[in-house]
C-alpha cells in the first residue's frame, strides 16, 4: 500500500467509531453465554485447548501468571455488598464478606469479547491487532513484537502473552499431544500475544463452503470449538446481522443493541430482562451477551 | 543564523524528497533473476511436455519424439485444486493410470523409476515448491473458482498468476515471489466479477483472512 494509494482511498480506509462507521454488511460475528445454565464445567476451555493449539504451562508458570487459556471459568462467590460505613483505611477483605455458599459460586467464562471500539486495537504501535469487516478483533501473530501494551489495555484481561517458546517447553505438548495440533492455525513463537479468535479458522471455513455454494452463511454452519463442547448448551454463536440466527433472537429479545453503550431497558424500573454486557460503560461495545443467572433468593 | 536555518531545512527537504521517492518506487516485483531455489524432485517430472503447448512440427513424424507438450489441463492432474483449500499433489496411481497404457515411453528411465514405487506401493516424496510460511492461509478453491470458473480465463493463466509458466519449465520452479505486498498488489486491482458481468470487485484487505 503506497502513500498514494492512502491518501487518495482515504475514506475507505478510515475507520471510524463503530457507531458512525459503516454496518456491517453480510456477517457480524456474536457470542450469548446463558449463566444460568452454566456448570462451570471448563469442557469450553479444555476444548479451546485442543482446537487452537493452546500450550498447557503448568503449575509454576500458572503461579507467575502466564496461563494461556483463551477462555477461562471465572469464580464468584456471592456478591460484595460495600457496607455504608465504608472505611477505606479497614481491610478490604473484611468488606467483601457477603459469602453465599449454600448457592454456590457463580460461574462466568471469561474470553475475548470482540469488542467492537477494542481498546486493545488503539494502542498497538505494529497494527497487530486490527477489527475485520466480519467483526472480529484479529491477532496478527507474525506482525505482533509483544510490546504487550494491548493486553495492559484490555479491560477484560483475556489476552495472553507467549512468554517461553512452548513447543520448546518440556510439558506444553507431551507426547503423543504433539500429534493432534490443529494444522489450520499456527503454534505461536515466543514473544507474541494471542487470544480468543472466535475459532476463526471455522468461520473462515464456513464462510468458504458457503460461498462455494453460492448461498449466504446459515445459522448453525458454524460452532466454535466451547460452544460445540458446552454440555448445557450454555454458548451460542452466530451471526448477529441474521435475523434468523439464535443470536440475533438472543440480543433481539434482551433487547441489547451492539452499538449502545446504555441499554434503554435498563434505565426502566421493572427491567427483569438478563441480557447484559460486561463493562459496557467502558464503551468498548463488546460482541458477547450474557444472561444473568437467576438466583435462587431473586424467585 | 541564517545559515543554520538554511542547512537545517535542506536536510529537512531532503528528507522527505528522499522518503516520498522511496515510498512511490517499490522495487520491481518480479525480476529475471528472482527465481526461487532449484528443488531437487525423485522424479524429474517434464511439466512441458505435459502441459506445453501442442507443436505442429511433431504430427509431420509420429516416429520420432515428441518437441511440444500435450496441452494437458493443470487441473486434471492437481485436482483438488478448485475443491479445496489446498491444491494437493496427484497420488501416483493418476500417473499410472495414463502410462501403463503408454507403451511407446515405458523403457524410459523416468518411467522405469515410476513403476519401481508403484511395485514397491511407496508414495513418491515430491517436494514443495510453492511453500508458504504457516503462518499464511491460501486458499486455491477461492482463486481457481474466481478466475477459470466465473471469469472463464484459460487455467494455465489462471495458475500461472502465481506459480508462473508452469509449462514451458520441466520441474516446477517458484518464479513469483510470493510475498505479502505481492499478494496485495493484486487484490487491490478491480477484477470482474464473472466473465459476463461488467462489475468488479477486489480481494480481500482483512489481515485475518490471509493470516493465521
Amino acid at each position: 500500500m503506497s502513500v498514494s494509494n492512502l491518501l487518495q482511498n482515504w475514506s475507505t480506509f478510515r475507520h471510524e467509531h463503530p457507531i458512525n462507521d459503516k454496518p456491517h454488511a453480510e456477517i457480524k460475528w456474536a457470542m450469548t453465554i446463558d449463566l444460568d445454565t452454566c456448570i462451570g464445567c471448563n469442557a469450553c476451555s479444555v476444548a479451546c485447548y485442543a482446537e487452537n493449539n493452546l500450550p498447557v504451562v503448568g503449575k509454576e508458570k500458572y503461579a507467575h501468571g502466564q496461563s494461556m487459556h483463551w477462555i477461562r471459568i471465572e469464580r464468584y462467590w456471592g456478591e460484595t455488598e460495600v457496607k455504608e460505613e465504608y472505611d477505606p483505611n479497614s481491610n478490604f477483605d473484611m468488606v467483601q464478606q457477603d459469602f453465599q455458599a449454600d448457592q454456590g459460586a457463580q460461574f462466568l467464562p471469561m474470553l475475548c469479547q470482540q469488542c467492537e471500539a477494542a481498546p486493545c486495537e488503539t494502542v498497538c504501535p505494529v497494527g497487530a491487532t486490527n477489527h475485520t469487516e466480519d467483526g472480529l478483533n484479529s491477532q496478527i501473530y507474525n506482525r505482533c513484537i509483544g510490546s504487550r501494551y494491548c493486553s495492559a489495555n484490555c479491560p477484560f484481561k483475556v489476552r495472553y502473552f507467549n512468554w517461553w517458546n512452548y513447543p520448546e517447553q518440556e510439558n506444553a505438548w507431551p507426547e503423543p499431544l504433539p500429534l493432534q495440533l490443529n494444522p489450520d492455525l499456527t503454534v505461536r513463537t515466543k514473544g507474541v500475544m494471542e487470544k480468543c479468535t472466535f475459532c476463526k479458522q471455522r468461520t473462515y471455513t464456513a464462510r468458504n463452503n458457503a460461498r462455494s455454494e453460492g448461498r449466504p452463511v446459515h445459522d448453525g454452519d458454524v460452532q466454535t470449538a466451547c460452544q460445540q463442547s458446552c454440555p448445557t448448551n450454555a454458548i451460542s454463536f452466530g451471526n448477529l446481522v441474521d435475523p434468523e440466527a439464535r443470536v440475533a433472537k438472543q440480543w433481539e429479545q434482551q433487547q441489547v443493541d451492539l452499538a449502545k453503550e446504555k441499554q434503554e431497558k435498563d434505565e426502566k424500573a421493572d427491567n427483569k430482562l438478563r441480557g447484559y454486557r460486561i463493562l459496557e460503560e467502558l464503551r468498548p461495545y463488546p460482541s458477547i451477551m450474557y444472561l444473568e443467572r437467576v438466583r435462587e433468593s431473586a424467585v | 543564523m541564517h545559515r543554520f536555518l538554511r542547512l537545517s531545512i535542506l536536510l529537512v527537504g531532503m528528507f522527505f524528497a528522499v522518503g516520498s521517492y522511496a515510498t512511490d518506487t517499490a522495487p520491481p516485483i518480479t525480476t529475471e533473476d528472482d527465481l526461487g531455489p532449484q528443488v531437487e524432485q525423485p522424479i524429474e517430472f517434464p511439466h512441458n511436455r505435459h502441459a506445453g503447448l501442442h507443436d505442429p512440427a511433431d504430427d509431420a513424424d509420429p516416429s520420432k519424439p515428441a518437441k511440444g507438450g500435450m496441452e494437458i489441463n493443470c487441473m486434471y492432474c492437481h485436482t483438488y485444486a478448485r475443491r479445496s483449500m489446498v491444491a494437493g499433489i496427484p497420488p501416483l496411481r493418476k500417473c499410472i493410470g495414463c502410462h501403463q497404457s503408454i507403451e511407446s515411453v515405458k523403457e524410459t528411465p523416468r518411467i522405469k523409476k515410476l513403476f519401481e514405487y508403484w511395485e514397491a506401493k511407496k508414495a513418491i516424496p515430491w517436494k514443495k515448491v510453492h511453500d508458504l510460511p504457516d503462518f499464511v492461509r491460501f486458499n486455491h478453491e477461492r482463486h481457481v473458482q474466481r478466475f477459470v470458473f466465473q471469469q472463464n480465463r484459460p487455467v494455465q493463466e489462471a495458475c500461472g498468476y502465481c506459480h508462473g509458466d508452469i509449462k514451458t519449465m520441466t520441474v516446477a520452479r517458484r518464479q513469483k515471489p510470493l510475498t505479502m505486498g505481492w499478494c496485495a498488489s493484486c487484490h487491490q486491482k478491480d477484477h470482474l466479477v464473472s466473465a459476463s458481468s461488467s462489475e468488479t470487485s477486489h480481494g480481500p484487505n482483512d489481515c485475518f483472512t490471509c493470516h493465521k
